[in-house]
């Protein structure tokens, strides 16, 4: 017993303390949390655009006239591709095609992979808000409209606030799949969490410690978000106005 | 050939009028005046086009051909900003409408600010004022889920008068209230008559009709099948259709 624990305590030092090794993995932390957060917003901003495109192109389209009509057929049609092609292919391949083809002159890998896992994460909230805006009825958009407000005014002040607060869980929810999904980050050079328990593991020649101390971090976080967004739906529930 | 002086009085001028939903064809044809400070009530079958009509109005429903002048300017010109038009024109739909996720002071004061450009203290002060109107000023900060539909409604009239509109379009406004709440909302929509608002109101409430109309308008088979003052029109409806349709409501 003693001795097995020992063996623990020798390889917790050997692992984390020698070199100061948990510095690797909390600069790896970091890096994921950065890109992390970073992504998240790009994904907010190009989703919400996408699904507003998308959703009044299938709503209003038989409406429109003229050049307006022409930009908007223009603009569904490039969101469509772009939901098709970044939900059909696998987020390292895009990762990778980002930073070593399109990206290929930049050495700034973490803004490289910021955004990629943006633009990947920002098809998979479209979807979840076009869902959360159809879900609005017509009558809060006619209501909108009667009062004098344009197209862009209703949605903002009106559709949009509400189809957020529809979607919030699943949006938590797609964000926690996003931070798990930044793990591959080090397929083009970065030294995030992953990567930082992968070098610590080539260095002490021990598998057990880092890798498991990577998993529980991630799970650390994911629990923790878990948490925040069960707290978030009550509160939601409990003020549904 | 209008006098200028008529002209001066109408306030929306309806031509030709037709409006179609694919091979549909709702509204086949319909011409009228509303004049300032007139009460139309507009009543027909379901599905006979009343609230399609109600609709071309504001353009929530863009008609198929035919024109419409509001204040002299034909809002189906697709030149015309018809934003700033629908400011002008208030409008009250049978489900309400309110934003549920605003306060009803905010529910009341975001056109106000955003498009009128009032400062918050003076579209608060309005708001205040027109809530008190309809009893409903100790609910300003309440959400519209906790109120009753008969306030709701009641919010959705005031909410539309702080834009101060020059025309109010009900469709069907206590069509989906309980019947103990109809009367509250009735008392509303009768004393903005009074005070001379031009309104036009589809309705089932024949007493409302009656009692508030200038001119009851029956629309069927897509065109104004008969219009009359509410005293002749329910007295001495010529239209087999009306008759038919009166015998029923009534
Ligand atoms: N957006 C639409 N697309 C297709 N058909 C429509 C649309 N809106 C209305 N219609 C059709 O037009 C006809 C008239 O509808 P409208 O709602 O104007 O009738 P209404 O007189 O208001 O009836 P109700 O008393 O039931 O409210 C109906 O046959 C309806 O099915
Ligand atoms: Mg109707």
């Amino acid at each position: 017993m003693s001795a097995w624990f020992e063996d623990l305590k020798e390889q917790f030092i050997l692992n984390f303390i020698e070199g100061d090794r948990w510095k690797w993995l909390l600069d790896g932390l970091k890096m994921t949390l950065h890109i992390a957060f970073f992504a998240v917003i790009l994904g907010i901003v190009i989703g919400v655009a996408v699904a507003v495109i998308r959703s009044s192109w299938d709503q209003n389209n038989h409406k429109m006239h003229g050049l307006s009509r022409a930009v908007m057929a223009v603009l569904n049609f490039i969101s469509k591709v772009y939901l098709t092609v970044i939900r059909g292919t696998p987020v390292v391949v895009q990762l990778m095609i980002m930073y070593y083809v399109i990206f290929a002159s930049s050495t700034n890998a973490r803004m490289v992979a910021t955004l990629a896992f943006g633009i990947n994460s920002g098809a998979y909230v479209a979807e979840i808000f076009r869902s959360g805006i159809m879900s609005i009825d017509k009558g809060q958009f006619e209501a909108g409209r009667s009062l004098g407000f344009n197209y862009i005014q209703t949605m903002w002040y009106i559709i949009v606030p509400q189809a957020l607060k529809n979607v919030l869980p699943a949006l938590c929810n797609e964000f926690i799949a996003l931070l798990k999904e930044t793990s591959v980050a080090g397929y083009v050079t970065i030294t995030d969490l992953t990567r930082a328990g992968d070098l610590i593991r080539g260095r002490t020649f021990s598998a057990f410690m880092p890798l498991i101390a990577v998993a529980l971090i991630y799970l650390a976080l994911v629990m923790a978000l878990t948490w925040l967004v069960g707290k978030l739906e009550r509160r939601l529930r409990t003020s549904d106005h | 050939m209008t006098t200028n002086n008529a002209n001066n009085n109408v306030l929306i001028q309806v031509k030709d009028l037709t409006m179609d939903f694919g091979d549909v064809h709702v509204l086949k044809g319909i011409s009228t005046e509303i004049k300032k400070g007139e009460v139309v009530v507009i009543v027909g079958a379901s599905g006979s086009g009343k609230s399609t009509f109600l609709r071309t109005l504001n353009l929530l429903e863009e008609p198929t051909s035919g024109q419409i002048l509001f204040e002299g300017v034909d809002i189906t010109d697709k030149n015309v900003n018809i934003n700033l038009h629908r400011q002008k024109m208030g409008t009250v739909f049978q489900q309400f409408n309110l934003f549920p996720h605003m306060t009803i002071l905010k529910n009341m004061t975001i056109g106000p600010m955003k498009l009128l450009k009032k400062s918050q203290e003076e579209a608060e002060a309005e708001a205040m004022e027109l809530l008190g109107r309809v009893g409903l000023a100790d609910r300003a900060n309440a959400y519209p889920s906790q109120l009753s539909g008969g306030q709701k409604q009641r919010v959705a009239i005031v909410r539309a008068l702080a834009m101060h509109p020059d025309v109010m379009l009900f469709d069907e406004p206590t069509s989906a209230l309980d019947p103990e709440m109809v009367g509250e909302v009735l008392e509303v929509m009768q004393n903005l008559a009074k005070e001379g608002m031009t309104m036009v109101v589809v309705t089932h409430e024949m007493g409302f009709a009656r009692e508030v109309a200038d001119r009851v308008m029956f629309i069927h088979d897509g065109i104004i099948a008969e219009e009359n003052d509410p005293q002749s029109f329910f007295t001495n409806p010529q239209h087999p259709r009306l008759k038919e349709f009166l015998s029923k409501v009534l």
